[in-house]
């Protein structure tokens, strides 16, 4: 029984090892992973379910949401595939890549490689066989001899540390593989947004952030459209204390992150916060006080069922219109915010800038004045260095396999008698004939020349 | 702005491309080496011409000229034509210069349609990684151009021979054979895939200090890890004898059309952290 199961085990394990060990096989795989990243390009990613029934037609939302499609990158069926990749690349990397990579020096039927070359020539066995030596020599092949049935065979090789090219990029997939695993077991990231002034704490790594000032500039710059806004710079001027309580005063820009403690902090947007004064009969309420909210906040006016969401920020409300402009610079703001009654929209209100909105009930709300925020990223990713190292070594991989092609030549040399020999060249690259066809054509011209 | 030479520049890359295209493609069906001479000077003038355009805009605007899609696109069609002049003068491979430089004025012109004038850069676009990624990047797409047009000329030739007609068999025993022309798009696609791969790897770089990851999963970066993967698979089948030739071209020329997808597609029609029309 027990040897029953190991040989069946032992077909099991054959198996695999052929069908992943198999180029084909690995190529469907890149198939199915090219696929399912075109979808992940052509389907919104992260969006609410709602989004994809009104874009799609109902079956293919159906698909979409119950195939993970909306999520695609961190589905089962992508991290599946990598795996299955991996698996793939590790044993075509040990059943393959390294086998091939020293083939072993053998006897070959010259003329029935695809590229070989035939030539007579005056001389001695040893004199012929010492020139090509010294052909080869020169030419930066590596020469050796051996003997098999007791015919001395020549073989020279070319580039023979480059055929573990392959082995060396597949080696950096792994490395990146192992770095982006390190960030999943090991990493965080978040976000945090702090009002000019204002000073928030990171609770993954305790550090303490204060905004101390944001500033952001637009330049207006006329084109052939119209005028276009364009904005050139977003600064955090920010006093940060890490781990040994320290405070330091420090600047954050787009494309400058600043380190504290292994933790990377990056400007990333920035907003308008809005003070709101809320009253009852010209008297202050004090369900808001000291409050900022940001753009997306909401909050319930007392005993109303009223709720009240500060949707978004306008910088400049033009006078005449009294519609938005697209200038971001703040000149006339206002601030939008819509209010529902127990859940069901009542309207949404563009309200200018220390003007008031009557909620009802002899409520009303005052937008007092706004404040800057700033959007912070922060991320602590421990695998940077080896999806670096990785990266770096698959490059290598790339260069080697692309840039040098290993090459062995089996060369025979035959004693005609009378002073003459016969002299059979082949050849074969890792790349197949037609790859060194020119240059084998080339080599044997200069070969016969050099031994005539 | 009023920018004379970039102007200048452009019209003579436009119309040396044009002319050029003309003449090496009557070349490519009649073999008259008059058209040969004629097209080679003006593949050279239109590319030369290019560079400097760019390097005019750069030095009269002080902004990195590859910042927009006209700019990148400038350097597309620069890059394919200088790519194809290496290949034609190490290989003799003029024939195929008009389909080249046909493409390098078509998009050189589709670039100029997105011309807006010239705008300081976005704050993100604000690093020396745009002098790096950008021209790596564009460059490997120049060189899967090269590769395509090889591509094409591989299945004409090869869907040609199979219908074995008298009148073209001429013309195509005039063409490389078909191991060679395969041998020159590999050739190609080795260039392309190792840039792209530096490509993707720079723009990592850039990625992990502008946005705070390396990967985003951005329509941009999985629209070029999704042409990286299919010439991966390009060159993974061309290790297999049976596959190398035919369906490697096949692939190649799919390759290339993920290619424009990656490169105009995803920055037309999607909306991502990419979307730097103009």
């Amino acid at each position: 029984m027990a040897r029953h199961v190991t040989a069946a085990a032992r077909a099991l394990y054959a198996d695999v090892v052929l069908t992943f060990g198999n180029v084909l096989f690995a190529v469907s795989l890149f198939v199915v992973w090219g696929i399912l990243t075109l979808i992940g390009v052509i389907v919104d990613q992260g969006q609410s379910p709602d989004q994809y029934v009104q874009t799609y037609a109902p079956p293919i939302a159906r698909a979409v949401l119950r195939l993970n499609l909306d999520n695609v990158y961190h589905s089962p069926w992508y991290v599946g595939i990598i795996g299955l990749i991996l698996l793939s690349l590790a044993v075509c990397t040990f059943k393959r890549v390294i086998p091939a990579r020293l083939p072993p020096l053998r006897p070959v039927k010259v003329e029935r490689i695809p590229l070989h070359g035939l030539f007579e020539t005056d001389g001695g066995e040893r004199s012929v066989r010492e020139r090509v030596a010294a052909f080869f020599a020169a030419r930066g092949w590596r020469l050796r001899r051996r003997t098999f049935d007791g015919a001395e065979w020549s073989f020279a090789d070319k580039y023979d540390w480059a055929r573990r090219g392959v082995l060396v990029a597949h080696a950096g997939f792994v490395i990146i593989a192992a770095g982006t695993t390190l960030y999943w077991a090991r990493g965080f990231s978040g976000e945090l947004a702090v009002a000019d002034g204002a000073t928030s704490q990171v609770a993954r790594t305790g550090a303490v952030i204060r905004l101390d000032d944001f500033a952001y500039r637009i330049a207006p710059t006329q084109t052939k459209s119209g005028m276009v806004y364009q904005p050139i710079d977003y600064v955090s001027h920010v006093t940060v204390s890490g781990r040994d309580g320290i405070a330091r005063k420090m600047t954050v820009r787009v494309n400058h992150p600043i380190d504290v403690d292994g933790t990377l902090y990056y400007q990333a947007s920035y907003g308008f916060g809005m003070r709101f004064r809320l009253e009852r009969n010209g008297v202050s309420s004090s369900a808001l006080a000291g409050r900022t909210l940001l753009e997306g906040d909401s909050f319930d006016v007392p005993g109303t069922g009223r709720s009240v969401l500060y949707e978004r920020f306008v910088p400049t409300v033009d006078r005449t219109s009294g519609m938005p402009t697209a200038d971001p610079r703040v000149n006339d703001p206002a601030a939008v915010v819509a209010v529902t009654q127990s859940g069901v929209p009542l309207g949404e209100v563009m309200l200018p800038l220390r003007g008031a909105l009557d909620l009802g009930d002899g409520w009303r709300l005052i937008a007092q004045r706004y404040v800057l925020y700033s959007g912070f990223e922060y991320r602590h990713d421990p695998g940077v260095p080896l999806v670096g190292i990785g990266a770096f070594v698959l490059l290598a991989g790339l260069v080697i396999s692309f840039y040098f092609l290993p090459a062995r030549l089996y060369v025979r040399v035959d004693d005609l008698g009378s002073g003459r020999c016969r002299v059979g060249i082949a050849a074969t690259t890792v790349k197949g004939y037609d790859v060194f066809e020119s240059e084998f054509s080339r080599l044997m011209v200069a070969l016969k020349a050099c031994t005539s | 702005m009023n920018l004379p030479w970039d102007e200048l520049l452009l019209a003579v890359a436009l119309a040396a491309y044009t002319l050029g295209a003309l003449a090496l493609t009557v070349y490519f069906f009649s073999r008259d080496e008059s058209f040969r001479k004629f097209g080679e000077p003006l593949a050279i003038v239109g590319c030369a011409a290019q560079f400097a355009q760019l390097a005019v805009r750069f030095e009269t605007t002080h902004v990195w000229p590859l910042l927009n899609l006209y700019g990148s696109l400038s350097l597309f069609s620069a890059m394919s034509v200088a790519i194809f002049i290496g290949f034609a003068v190490r290989y003799r491979l003029w024939f195929a210069g008009g389909f080249v430089l046909a493409l390098a004025a078509i998009f050189l012109a589709y670039g100029v349609t997105w011309y807006e004038g010239t705008m300081p850069p976005v704050p993100s676009l604000q690093s020396y990684w745009a002098k790096i990624h950008v021209p790596i990047v564009v460059s490997s797409y120049a060189a899967f151009l090269v590769a395509f047009v090889f591509s094409c000329i591989y299945l004409l030739k090869y869907y040609a021979q199979r219908a074995r007609s008298a009148a073209t068999a001429r013309w195509l025993e005039s063409l490389p054979a078909l191991p060679q022309l395969d041998v020159i798009v590999y050739r190609a696609v080795a260039i392309g895939l190792p840039l792209i791969s530096v490509g993707i790897i720079t723009g990592a770089m850039w990625a992990h200090e502008a946005w705070g990851a390396y990967w985003q999963w951005d329509p941009k970066e999985t629209a070029a890890l999704f042409s990286w993967i299919v010439y991966l698979g390009y060159m993974h089948l061309h290790t297999r004898n049976a596959w190398r030739g035919l369906r490697t071209s096949w692939v190649s020329v799919i390759g290339f059309l993920s290619i424009i997808f990656c490169y105009l597609g995803v920055n037309i029609w999607i909306s991502g952290l990419h979307s730097y029309k103009v």
